[in-house]
C-alpha cells in the first residue's frame, strides 16, 4: 500500500464491523530479519450487505471492540520470527492456522488465548484462517491475507521473478446469508451454498450516485487496500486470493497483467492476460498490474481510471439485483 | 470528458454537477424508481468522441432487444443483440416495436488489421433504454472503454475510437447492467489479424488455413423475461443465480447435434493443413473444452502471443478468456470438440455444447 492511500483512511468505523487498515504491520525493506508480533482477537458481529441486509460474520480482529473480514493482511519476509497471539472473545472452539508455511495450526478454547510462533521461510501469498470446520469457519469470516517477501528483496515476489514497486491483496470472498445464520447458531449448513453478496477485502461496490458511494469505508472500489493507485511504470504486484466457494474470472481493464503464479505454483511461463481463472475455495494467484500507457487508445492517454471486476458477472450483484455492487474496484492511472 | 465520475482530477463543478444529475437520472437511492424508464445509477449521455480523427474501419451498430433464438427442442427464447448498421435512431419507434429489429446472436462480428483506427458507433433508439460497447481486451482510453455506470450509457450515438495494438482473439459486449445484457446475448466476436492479414495469426507467428469460432455460453431463460433496468434500483431479481438450461456455441443451440456439421463452428480440414480455433469463454460459468483425441497447440491467449506455444488435449477457461488454438491433425477422422459448462461453485457439469472437426 502506499502511503497516502492509508492516510486518507478516517478513523470512524460502523458499529459492529470496522476495516482492518493496513498501518499495523506494513513491510518496509530492511536487511536482517526481524521479530514480528502480531494479536488478533477472535470476534464477531453483523455487518450490513449493500441492500440494508445484516449478516453474522466471525473475524480475526485487531482489537477487541470491533469486527474485521477479512483480518487485517500481514508482510513479513523470509527468516523473520513471526509470533501469532489469538484471544478467543468467543463461546466456542476455535484454530488458527496458515496455509502452506508448514506452520503447526492452534486450538483457542473460548476465552483462552494462544501464540502460533514460527519462522518465515518460504516467500509467497498465503491465507491464515480457521481451518476446522471447513470451510464453514473460513467462510463466516475467519480468514486473511499473509505474505511473505523473499529474503533480500524488495521489489520480486519470488526470488527472480519480475519486479514490481507497490502490492496489495485482493481477498475476495462469497456469502451465503442462510449459511452464515446456521453457522451463528453453531449449525451445519444443509442447504445448497447460494450466495448473494460478494467482497472485495470485505466491502462491495457502489456505483456513482449510491449511497456511500466514495466512502473508503463502504466503497470497494475506492477503498485504499483495494484500488490500484500508480503513475506509468509504478509495477504493481496484487496478491489474490479466494476465500469464498465460487470459481471466479479476474478481469482488469486499461493493462493485461502478468500472470506470476497459480495456487502457490510458479508458473513456467509469465502470461499476458485480462482475464484470471481464480479457483474458488482458497484458490489464489500473484498477478502484476504492470500500469503501461492503455495499448490500445488512440490518442495515447497516461491518466485516467478503469474497473477491476470479476466477469462471474453475478459476482457483480448484491441481493439478487444491484449491478455494480459486487466484487469491484478502481485503477487509477495518475 | 466530464463524465469520468472517478475521475481525482478534473475540475469540482463538474463532479457536483454530475453528482447530482445523477441522482435525477438514476432516480434516488434503493428501491428508487423513475428516472431513466426505472434504471438507478445509469448516465444516459452520448457526447462527442475525444480526439476524433478519420478512422481506417468503422463498423455501426444498433440495438435489437427482440431476438428470437428457437432451440433444438422447439422452444423460442428471447435475446437481444447489436444489429449491423443501427443507424436509424427511430428504430425503437418502428416496425421492430420495443425491439429494434435487425440483431443477430450471437452479434455482428468485428475485424480489423494491427494498428487500425477503429471508430465503434454505437446507436441507441428511444425506446431501447441505455447500453454500450466495452471491447473486451482491448485498452483504450477510458472514455472509449464502454463501462456503463462509472462513465456513461448511450442513449443516441456515440462512437467508441480505439486502435487496436495486439492481433488475436477478442470480444465486445455491452457493459451497462451487464450481468444482464451480456447474459442475453450483447455481444460479438472481435478479430485483430496482423499487418499481414487473415491467414497469418501474429506477425512472425504460425499461419493457418481453415478457422473455427468456438463462442461457448449458457443460457438461463429465467432471465430473459426481465426488462434492461432488472435489479439496478434494488430488489432480488436473482441476478446472483445463473442455472442455465441451454448450452450455446456460437449462437447455436449445441447441446445436441445443431453445431455438429455447421462452418464456422465445425470445420473440415485436410492433413496437411492448418485449422485456427478461436475460443471465447463468453458464458460465466467456467468452462472445460475437450478437442476428442486431437492435439492443438495454444499460441496466444487473451490477445496476447505467449511465451512459448503450449500443446494441449482439453482447455479450462474462465469466463472472458479466448485462446487462439492450432491444430496440424495427421489422421482422418471426426473429432467431437466438446466443452462442459461447470458450475462455478459445486463443480458440477451443467451442460455441454458439441461440434466437430472433420479431417479428409
Amino acid at each position: 500500500m502506499k502511503r497516502r492511500s492509508f492516510l486518507k483512511l478516517g478513523g470512524a468505523g460502523m458499529a459492529t464491523a470496522a476495516l482492518a487498515t493496513t498501518g499495523l504491520i506494513t513491510w518496509i525493506p530492511r536487511a536482517h530479519a526481524a521479530t514480528i508480533s502480531k494479536t488478533f482477537y477472535i470476534t464477531d458481529g453483523f455487518i450490513t450487505q449493500p441492500d440494508g441486509v445484516n449478516i453474522y460474520f466471525k473475524g480475526f480482529s485487531s482489537t477487541q471492540g470491533v469486527l474485521n473480514v477479512p483480518g487485517e493482511q500481514m508482510v513479513v519476509q523470509e527468516g523473520d520470527t513471526v509470533n501469532i497471539r489469538i484471544v478467543n472473545t468467543l463461546g466456542r472452539r476455535h484454530y488458527f492456522t496458515i496455509d502452506g508455511l508448514g506452520v503447526n495450526t492452534i486450538r483457542i478454547d473460548p476465552g483462552a488465548s494462544r501464540t502460533l510462533s514460527f519462522t518465515a521461510n518460504k516467500a509467497g501469498s498465503y491465507f491464515y484462517h480457521d481451518p476446522s470446520n471447513a470451510p464453514y469457519n473460513r467462510l463466516a469470516g475467519l480468514h486473511g491475507g499473509f505474505a511473505v517477501m523473499p529474503k533480500d528483496r524488495d521489489d520480486e515476489v519470488y526470488d527472480g521473478s519480475p519486479r514490481f514497486m507497490q502490492q496489495y491483496f485482493w481477498l475476495f470472498h462469497d456469502i451465503d446469508p442462510v449459511w452464515h445464520n446456521a453457522i451463528r447458531y453453531g449449525n451445519t449448513p444443509n442447504t445448497q451454498y447460494v450466495p448473494r453478496y460478494f467482497t472485495l477485502n470485505g466491502l462491495s461496490g457502489r456505483p456513482p450516485g449510491a449511497p456511500g458511494a466514495m466512502d473508503p469505508s463502504i466503497d470497494s472500489m475506492v477503498d485504499p487496500r483495494s484500488a490500484l493507485h500508480g503513475h506509468i511504470g509504478d509495477r504493481t504486484l496484487v496478491r489474490v486470493l479466494n476465500a469464498g466457494l465460487c470459481q471466479q474470472s479476474v478481469h482488469c481493464h486499461g493493462n493485461h497483467v502478468e500472470w506470476l503464479t497459480d495456487n502457490g505454483n510458479i508458473l513456467p511461463d509469465v502470461w499476458l492476460k485480462d482475464c484470471i481463472y481464480l479457483e474458488g475455495d482458497m484458490g489464489k494467484c500473484d498477478l502484476i498490474y504492470p500500469f503501461e500507457s492503455p495499448p490500445d487508445a488512440h490518442p495515447p492517454v497516461s491518466v485516467g481510471a478503469y474497473p477491476m471486476h470479476l466477469h462471474t458477472e453475478m459476482s457483480q450483484t448484491a441481493g439478487g439485483g444491484l449491478y455494480m455492487f459486487g466484487a469491484i474496484t478502481d485503477i487509477f492511472f495518475e | 470528458m466530464g463524465r469520468r465520475r472517478r475521475s481525482s482530477s478534473s475540475d469540482d463543478s463538474t463532479t457536483s454537477s454530475t453528482s447530482s444529475s445523477g441522482s435525477m437520472d438514476g432516480g434516488g437511492g434503493m428501491g428508487g424508481g423513475g428516472g431513466m424508464g426505472g434504471a438507478c445509477y445509469v448516465y444516459p449521455a452520448s457526447p462527442a468522441t475525444p480526439g476524433r480523427v478519420t478512422a481506417d474501419v468503422t463498423y455501426s451498430l444498433g440495438i435489437d432487444m427482440n431476438i428470437p433464438m428457437t432451440m433444438d427442442d422447439g422452444r423460442t427464447v428471447n435475446m437481444w443483440g447489436f444489429s449491423d448498421g443501427g443507424g436509424n435512431m427511430m428504430d425503437g419507434m418502428g416496425g421492430g416495436g420495443m425491439g429494434g429489429a435487425g440483431g443477430t446472436f450471437p452479434s455482428p462480428a468485428m475485424r480489423m488489421r494491427e494498428g487500425n483506427i477503429v471508430h465503434t458507433t454505437l446507436n441507441v433508439g428511444m425506446m431501447m433504454g441505455v447500453h454500450t460497447i466495452h471491447h473486451h481486451g482491448i485498452e483504450p482510453a477510458p472514455h472509449a472503454d464502454g463501462v456503463g455506470h462509472i462513465t456513461w450509457d448511450v442513449n443516441g450515438s456515440y462512437t467508441y475510437q480505439w486502435r487496436p495494438s495486439h492481433a488475436g482473439t477478442y470480444f465486445y459486449h455491452c457493459h451497462t447492467n451487464t450481468v444482464l445484457h451480456a447474459e442475453m446475448g450483447m455481444y460479438g466476436a472481435l478479430i485483430v489479424d496482423p499487418p499481414e492479414g487473415a491467414g497469418t495469426l501474429h506477425s512472425g507467428g504460425p499461419t493457418y488455413d481453415v478457422e473455427a469460432f468456438w463462442v461457448v455460453d449458457e443460457i438461463d431463460t429465467s432471465w430473459h423475461t426481465l426488462p434492461w433496468t432488472a435489479g439496478t434500483c434494488g430488489g432480488d431479481v436473482g441476478l446472483h443465480e445463473l442455472n442455465p438450461d441451454y448450452f450455446i456455441i456460437t449462437g447455436v443451440d449445441g447441446s445436441g447435434n445443431s453445431a455438429m456439421n455447421l462452418p464456422p463452428i465445425s470445420a473440415t480440414v485436410q492433413r496437411g493443413q492448418k485449422l485456427l480455433a478461436r475460443y471465447i469463454c463468453a458464458g460465466y460459468h467456467p468452462q472445460k473444452m475437450r478437442f476428442g483425441g486431437l492435439t492443438g497447440t495454444v499460441h496466444i491467449s487473451d490477445g496476447r502471443v505467449l511465451p512459448n506455444p503450449v500443446q494441449v488435449n482439453e482447455i479450462r477457461a474462465c469466463s472472458g478468456e479466448r485462446y487462439d488454438i492450432i491444430f496440424e491433425p495427421t489422421e482422418r477422422g471426426t473429432f467431437l470438440i466438446k466443452t462442459d459448462i461447470i458450475h462455478w461453485v459445486t463443480g458440477d457439469v451443467l451442460g455441454t455444447t458439441r461440434t466437430s472437426v472433420t479431417v479428409v
